[in-house]
Order: C-alpha cells, then sequence, then structure tokens
C-alpha cells in the first residue's frame, strides 16, 4: 500500500516535471516572443510617428477639426492615437502568438479566430477616424454656407450632415469587424430611414410655410428676396 | 525657356510670329462676345494714339467660352477709323488669341501673359477686362504710359466711386495691405492693371501658379512680388468704376473667399518680406488718389445686421477657436446691442481682422472655413459703416478712412506677436 502511495507521488512528480519540463521552454518562447513584439511594435510605432510627422497629419486634423474632438475627449493627437493604435494592434498580435506557443488545449482556436480580427479592428479604428474627419469638415462647410446665405436652422443642417456621416462609418466601422452583421445593417437602414422620413415630415408639414419660403426662395424669383448689399470690390 | 511645356503649340507658334515686341496688352475673356469689340477698339485706339512707333501685340486669353468670343477676336480685323485725323501707328498691331482651359482662371490667364511678355520681351504690359462696360483707351494708355516712359513696374488702378461701393476694398483690404506691406496701394484687387516685362518675368519664375488662391485673383499677388522684389509700383487715376451687372459680379461671400483668403495667403508666403516693416509709404500717383461721389443707403441694412447677430451666434465655436478670448467676448457683446446703437469700433475690427490673419497661419481650422467665418463679422463691420455715415459728405468718409488706415498701422506689433507665437 505504502509503496503503491510512493509509487503513485513518484508518478505524479514525474508527470509534474516531465509538466514544467515540457512547459518552462514553451513558457520561455512565448516570453522572448512577447519582448521581441514589444520591440518591433515600438519600432513600427517610431516609424509611423515620424511618418505622420512629415505628412502633417495633425494640422489636416486641425483643419478639420477632429483634433479638438479628440481633445474634447481628453485623447493625445491624431499623429499619436494612430501611432499608439499600431503599437497596441501589433504588440498584441506577438502576445497571441505568445500565447498559442504555450499550447494551451482550447485556447488555440479563440487565438486564431482574436488574431484574424486585428487587422480588422485596425482598419476599423481607420473608418472611425475618417468618418470623424469628413463629418466635421462637411457639417462645418455646410453650417458656414447656411450662415452665410441667410438660411433658417443651419445648425439643424449642420448636425444633420454629422449625424448621417457618423451613423454611416460607425455602421462601416462593425462591419468591417463583424459585430452583429445583420443587425448593425438593419439598425442602419431603420435610424437612416427614420431620419430621413422624419425630416420630411417636419419639413413637409410641420414646417410647411417654412418649406415654402425656403423653395420659394432658392427656385423662385430671385430677385424678389434679394436684399441690397453694397458692392463689395 | 522652362516654361514651354505648358504653353500649348500654337500658342508659341503665333508668338514667334510676332516676334519682340514693345508693348503687350493681355484681354482675358470668358463669354464676353457682347463686349470684347468694344475692348478690343479701345486697346487698338490706345495703341495706334499714344505709342505710334512702339511694336505691340494684343493678347487674348479665353477661358472656354461658349460663345462666340474667340472667334470674334480672330475674326476682327484691325480697324482703322477714317475719320480721325491724328496720328496713327505705323507699326502692325499684332493679335493673338489662346484657350487656356475650359473654365475660366484669372490665375491661369494670368500665367499666359506673363509667359508671353517674357517670351516676347515687351516692356510694358496692361490687363483689361472686357466686362469693364465704361473702358475707355484712355484707360489703357494710363496703365501703360506709367510703366513705358516713367519706368514704374507696376500700375494699379484709381477709380472714382460711389459712397458705398467697393467697401470691402476700402474697410479691410486696402488698410490691412497698406499697414502689412507697407506701400499705398489703393486698389490691389482690380481687374485692370500695368506692369513691366521686368516683374512678368520675376513673376514667371515664381512656383506659385498652381495654388488654388491664385486661381481667382492672382493681380494682388503680383503686386506684392514687385513690392518685395524692390520695384517701383504707383497708381493711376482711371475714373469712375461702373457698377457690375447683376450676376457678373461675386458675391459677397465669394469676394471675401477670394480676396481675404489671397490677402492672407500673401501674407504667409511672403512673411519675411513684412514682418519687420512698420509704417507705409505713398506711392506715386497720377491723378487724385480718391474720389467718392454722394448717393443714398443701400435699400434694407437691416438685413445685415440679422445676418451678422445670427451669423455670430451659429458660429461661436468656430470663432472661439479662432478669436482670443476677450476679442470674442467683445463681439458677442455688440452683437446683442440695439439694433440703432449698433457700432463696431475700427480696433476691434483690426484686432479680428489680425487674430483672423494669425489663425490662418496657424491653420487652426480648414482655411477656407476660416475665411468663410468672417463674412458674418464683416457684415457686421459694413453695417456700423452704413449707420455711421448714412448722411455723411465723402470727404468725412475719407477721413474715417484714413483713420481706420492708421488703426491698422498702430495694431501692426499685435499682428506680429500673434503671427509669431501659436496661441
Amino acid at each position: 500500500m505504502k509503496e503503491l502511495v510512493i509509487q503513485g507521488l513518484r508518478q505524479a512528480y514525474d508527470n509534474l516535471v516531465h509538466m514544467f519540463a515540457e512547459f518552462l521552454p514553451r513558457l520561455l518562447v512565448m516570453l522572448v516572443i512577447i519582448v521581441v513584439g514589444l520591440f518591433v511594435a515600438y519600432f513600427l510605432k517610431t516609424i509611423l510617428r515620424a511618418l505622420l510627422h512629415v505628412t502633417r497629419l495633425d494640422r489636416l486634423s486641425e483643419e478639420a477639426g477632429a483634433s479638438r474632438f479628440l481633445r474634447m475627449a481628453a485623447l493625445p493627437s491624431m499623429t499619436e492615437l494612430l501611432s499608439r493604435s499600431l503599437f497596441w494592434v501589433t504588440w498584441s498580435g506577438f502576445i497571441l502568438i505568445g500565447i498559442s506557443v504555450l499550447g494551451v488545449a482550447g485556447l488555440q482556436e479563440q487565438i486564431s479566430r482574436l488574431f484574424l480580427l486585428l487587422p480588422a479592428i485596425f482598419v476599423a479604428i481607420l473608418i472611425l477616424f475618417l468618418g470623424l474627419v469628413t463629418a466635421n469638415f462637411l457639417s462645418r462647410a455646410a453650417l458656414l454656407a447656411a450662415v452665410n446665405a441667410g438660411y433658417p436652422a443651419p445648425k439643424l443642417l449642420s448636425w444633420s450632415i454629422r449625424f448621417v456621416i457618423w451613423a454611416l462609418a460607425i455602421s462601416m466601422a462593425l462591419e468591417q469587424v463583424g459585430v452583429a452583421r445583420q443587425t448593425v445593417i438593419a439598425a442602419f437602414s431603420i435610424v437612416f430611414g427614420a431620419f430621413m422620413f422624419g425630416l420630411a415630415i417636419a419639413f413637409g408639414l410641420g414646417g410647411r410655410e417654412l418649406a415654402r419660403e425656403f423653395l420659394e426662395r432658392n427656385l423662385g424669383d430671385k430677385k424678389k428676396e434679394k436684399y441690397e448689399e453694397p458692392q463689395p470690390l | 525657356m522652362a516654361e514651354e511645356s505648358f504653353l500649348a503649340d500654337d500658342f508659341l507658334r503665333q508668338l514667334m510670329s510676332v516676334g519682340e515686341v514693345d508693348l503687350l496688352v493681355g484681354i482675358p475673356s470668358h463669354n464676353h462676345a457682347s463686349t470684347l469689340l468694344q475692348a478690343l477698339h479701345c486697346v487698338e485706339e490706345t495703341l495706334r494714339q499714344n505709342f505710334v512707333r512702339e511694336r505691340a501685340v494684343i493678347l487674348n486669353v479665353d477661358g472656354g467660352s461658349t460663345d462666340d468670343t474667340r472667334k470674334l477676336f480672330i475674326e476682327s480685323s484691325e480697324r482703322r477709323d477714317v475719320a480721325h485725323k491724328g496720328l496713327t501707328s505705323l507699326r502692325t498691331i499684332h493679335r493673338i488669341s489662346v484657350e487656356y482651359d475650359r473654365s475660366p482662371s484669372q490665375g491661369l490667364a494670368l500665367h499666359h501673359i506673363v509667359a508671353a511678355a517674357d517670351l516676347l520681351r515687351a516692356r510694358a504690359c496692361a490687363v483689361v477686362s472686357p466686362g469693364t462696360t465704361n473702358l475707355t483707351s484712355n484707360w489703357v494708355a494710363n496703365l501703360l504710359r506709367p510703366v513705358y516712359r516713367e519706368g514704374l513696374d507696376f500700375v494699379a488702378p484709381l477709380y472714382a466711386r460711389s459712397r458705398f461701393q467697393g467697401l470691402l476694398a476700402r474697410d479691410l483690404l486696402y488698410p490691412m495691405s497698406r499697414a502689412v506691406f507697407g506701400q499705398r496701394i489703393r486698389e490691389l484687387y482690380s481687374d485692370e492693371w500695368g506692369f513691366s516685362g521686368r516683374l512678368a518675368t520675376q513673376c514667371l519664375e515664381k512656383e506659385v501658379w498652381q495654388e488654388e488662391t491664385m486661381r481667382a485673383r492672382p493681380e494682388a499677388w503680383m503686386a506684392i512680388t514687385a513690392i518685395g522684389g524692390g520695384l517701383k509700383c504707383g497708381q493711376y487715376f482711371l475714373g469712375p468704376k461702373p457698377a457690375s451687372p447683376a450676376g457678373t459680379s461675386p458675391d459677397l461671400v465669394d469676394a471675401i473667399r477670394q480676396t481675404v483668403g489671397n490677402l492672407f495667403w500673401c501674407m504667409e508666403i511672403n512673411e519675411p518680406q513684412w514682418l519687420n516693416r512698420s509704417s507705409s509709404q505713398p506711392v506715386p500717383t497720377f491723378g487724385p488718389d480718391h474720389e467718392l461721389s454722394s448717393d443714398g443707403v443701400p435699400a434694407s441694412p437691416e438685413k445685415i445686421f440679422d445676418l451678422f447677430r445670427s451669423g455670430v451666434n451659429e458660429l461661436e465655436p468656430i470663432l472661439a477657436s479662432i478669436l482670443a478670448p476677450e476679442t470674442h467676448a467683445q463681439i458677442k457683446a455688440i452683437a446683442l446691442s440695439d439694433r440703432l446703437k449698433f457700432h463696431f469700433a475700427a480696433e476691434l475690427w483690426v484686432k479680428t481682422l489680425y487674430e483672423f490673419a494669425a489663425s490662418y497661419h496657424h491653420s487652426v481650422l480648414n482655411r477656407d472655413h476660416l475665411v468663410q467665418a468672417l463674412v458674418p463679422l464683416y457684415r457686421g463691420r459694413l453695417y456700423s459703416f452704413l449707420l455711421e455715415h448714412a448722411n455723411s459728405s465723402p470727404e468725412v468718409m475719407e477721413t474715417r478712412s484714413e483713420m481706420v488706415c492708421q488703426e491698422f498701422e498702430r495694431q501692426k506689433p499685435y499682428l506680429v506677436e500673434r503671427w509669431t507665437t501659436k496661441h
């Protein structure tokens, strides 16, 4: 009995030693991969940051108004945000590779799925960034044009444009990462359709007079409505 | 010849067949069939009567007219007025026509004109617009003569104006350009001007012709290039500036985008030229340096005030990113004031413009958007001007305009400070 117990313990100890002997090199490999990944990610981040400085992305972002939103959200500059994103995406990739080296059963499939998702996440971030810049630029252009032309409710027009572009960018980003694809498309169609329908009703029924005034001003006899502004030059 | 590449072969052939000339008159056109012949007649008359022995060429640069503008120019033969008893030209007056693009651009048109002036070694050149309805042969002669005979390199026109005409030029462009660049040229943005072959050659060497701000209004850049190059500038009184027919001149928003945007851009690219310059100098002036005629106040100025007030309100976040907090607060305060007691002081106006210029330089937002955000504020200043001068005599108005100019010069150190420091 005693021998059996000792044999069992020895077996367990042998197994444990064998497991550690098998696991420790893998752990070491994982750590090496993670450390190498850290250097690679840092290197890529530095390269991207330098490239973005050369292309004056921050200035573009400032001009387009995206920087103001980033500051409001207590986020760093656009260059810093993108280079940090690349750093984390790259390093996360290396960490996942490292973990997969451990050979833990069940994790492999999840890791490979996550790994496949990383480029899609990066593209989704880019889509959101472009959406933010475009929405800001176009909504501000519309606001300025409407204010200078003396149209009523210029902010409503500006926010409508911003909302539509944001909705489009968010749906595209979610679709890119494959989150509830059908739901996102359906939700976007419903929100966009409802928004347009709401505008049509508000403008056509609720604001019938406003609609008439607007159409008369733009399509009717302009001479009647035009006030006299001295010739500027 | 670095510029050969952008000139069409046919245009080069025409230029070569002309040889060297003393005088060149450029006529940029776009759908000007109804007025082109009148302009052409004036130019020919000028050359025949005033420059008898000089070799001359008239160059029509067309921006894709869809009417018969080019055809009329090409087909019209040189007319000799048999009734005229005076001297007539002893030389052939050459005529060349070229279509530079399918859409009009004053910048491209001028690029072709200066390239032609350089190739033909013209000594004096003038640009006249066929859209100017009261163009006379005297106008063309007065633009060419100071260059050809007096040795000036840039000649701006001076016009007689009605009291409330050209206020953008009188209350913003002239005082600001005078304070910044130090030369008192009243009409930097005009449809007619004269320049020397030397200035044409200098301008041709600059790599700015593809810039968007050069498309619509290249003339001020040419004058500023002359100032920067130490060349001599002057101005010549031409006569009354006709009001443009409805729909032919840019509206206020376009005018501000084209001219103020261009002025800010000229400040940007010529920064070393003006940062350390203080005060301004008069330039040689032929004839009176201004002339205002009396007329009524424009109808419905209240609408202008409404647009100012709503603009200040609706564009608050945009203005906050452009203006200093105190300036912005002052503008918001006057926007709340009573319409009849409204006053946009010159001091605040100058400060506002200098902050806009500095923000343009620092690109705090898209530059075209920034210039558009100035429109409501200009309307405020315009309304204040109309209220203040509803019953003023032209003399009083001119005195006030001079005070505004001096205010621009007094506050120039503030511009330099804002320009050189990012806030």
